[in-house]
């Protein structure tokens, strides 16, 4: 969480929820991601369904962003794709402390969470209606394990890796600044996106612990048991 | 959820690390010339970067300030005739094109965008300037290009090169077309300008 930043339960502040960014793929065994259009749609009418339940307990007054078109759904694409390689950055090089950047690292030394999608949120459609904007993300790949090991020592050697198998990314954003206040990514998370239970899972673990939400950690137990596989 | 994931990654970090040095990405301090990749090109940043542990190919230097997919500032110092920009990922399959003795100045944008389009697999490319520059005390050419890569989004980029005792020397810029390309821009430019051949 960005330093500073507190949002209490019922603070008066608007929060505007983007319609999640999807992508379910299949990958071969060259690595490459073929997307899969049927678990695509699928996932996506899951996960909106499972959305619309959960953004009762944020705790703040929420606002769905209007249906975008033309220009409008390019530049919400275009901030959904930012959000994914920032939240990738952050990952890759502050939650992963051993390759933290040098130029960063009395940054981290002090606390701080210091990452942007600058300014151009603000033209974001519903943007003046409301304080904050929360950006969901997921990318699954469902592949052979040998390609996630290989992504994952290539992570470790720091090369170019591409996001992982089930990357879930959320993250709440300043409308004015563009600063991210509070993000939650994890490039290996739990439940099968395709399905609505596993949706629901997903969404659940991305928003768990939102800023003055009541969304309530899943049991232990299942969670954990369900969360080790791969 | 995020300590699992650390301590996993911990577990193979330590793994990774038994054969090999440690790795680590290294400050590159503002006002300090520094030799980039053992080639007597040198230069002097305006402001601390980071360079990123690794390499695309020979002779290659990647620095960034926020990550490699923010900020992706990579030299080419040296770049012999017949090879090719970056580590070719299989020769046979996916051959790259190569700096040739006979390459042009006015045909490096065209090597450039050959070698991201199958180095990265991408097929959205364009080059959307090129102008004769000087560069490295000679003439040389600069070129912008605007691309969406695997992760669906637009960079846009910025290069410098010149060709030096026949091998080819390169500066790039790229960054997200939104806010990250035109907030460094200008630190990109104080590095190429400063860029001397020592």
């Amino acid at each position: 969480m960005r330093q500073g930043f507190a949002l209490p339960p019922q603070s008066g502040k608007t929060i505007l929820v983007l319609r999640p960014s999807v992508r379910v793929a299949e990958q071969s065994t060259g690595g490459m991601a073929e997307p899969r259009a049927e678990w695509t749609d699928q996932a996506r009418r899951h996960i909106d369904a499972a959305l619309v339940e959960l953004q009762r307990q944020l705790g703040n007054r929420v606002i769905a962003a209007p249906e975008a078109y033309g220009e409008d759904a390019r530049l919400v694409a275009e901030h959904q794709a930012l959000f994914a390689a920032v939240s990738r950055a952050v990952i890759e090089y502050q939650f992963f402390v051993g390759n933290r950047l040098p130029t960063k690292k009395r940054d981290n030394k002090a606390g701080q969470f210091d990452w942007s999608l600058g300014p151009d949120v603000a033209k974001l459609p519903g943007a003046d209606q409301a304080d904050y904007a929360l950006f969901l993300y997921t990318d699954d790949q469902y592949g052979s394990t040998g390609r996630k090991m290989l992504q994952i020592v290539g992570l470790v050697a720091g090369v170019g890796v591409s996001s992982g198998v089930h990357a879930g990314y959320a993250g709440l954003v300043d409308l004015k600044t563009g600063d991210l206040l509070w993000l939650n990514a994890d490039f290996q998370m739990g439940g099968d996106v395709r399905e609505a239970d596993g949706a629901m899972k997903r969404v659940r673990q991305l928003l768990e612990d939102f800023p003055g939400s009541t969304i309530a950690k899943e049991a232990a137990a299942p969670a954990a048991t369900a969360q080790a596989k791969p | 959820m995020m300590s699992r994931l650390i301590a996993a990654l911990a577990v193979t970090l330590i793994v990774a690390l038994l054969p090999s040095a440690a790795m680590a990405h290294k400050l590159r301090e503002q006002g300090v010339a520094v030799s980039i990749a053992d080639s007597p090109l040198t230069v002097t940043p305006g402001r601390d970067w980071n360079r990123l542990d690794g390499n695309v190919g020979k002779h290659t230097e990647t620095w960034t300030l926020d990550g490699g997919q923010l900020n992706d500032l990579t030299f080419f110092a040296g770049i012999e005739p017949g090879k090719p920009l970056v580590r070719e990922r299989s020769k046979k399959r996916e051959p790259l094109p190569k700096f040739g003795a006979g390459t042009l100045l006015v045909e490096l944008p065209e090597l450039f965008e050959a070698t991201y389009r199958t180095a990265k697999q991408i097929a959205d490319f364009r080059v959307t300037d090129v102008q004769p520059t000087r560069f490295l005390g000679q003439d040389g050419v600069m070129f912008t290009y605007e691309y969406v890569d695997q992760d669906q989004l637009t960079r846009k980029g910025e290069a410098h090169a010149a060709i030096v005792a026949g091998r080819l020397y390169m500066i790039g810029f790229d960054a997200p077309r939104l806010h990250y390309f035109e907030r460094n821009i200008g630190d990109f430019h104080r590095i190429v300008q400063s860029a001397r051949m020592s």
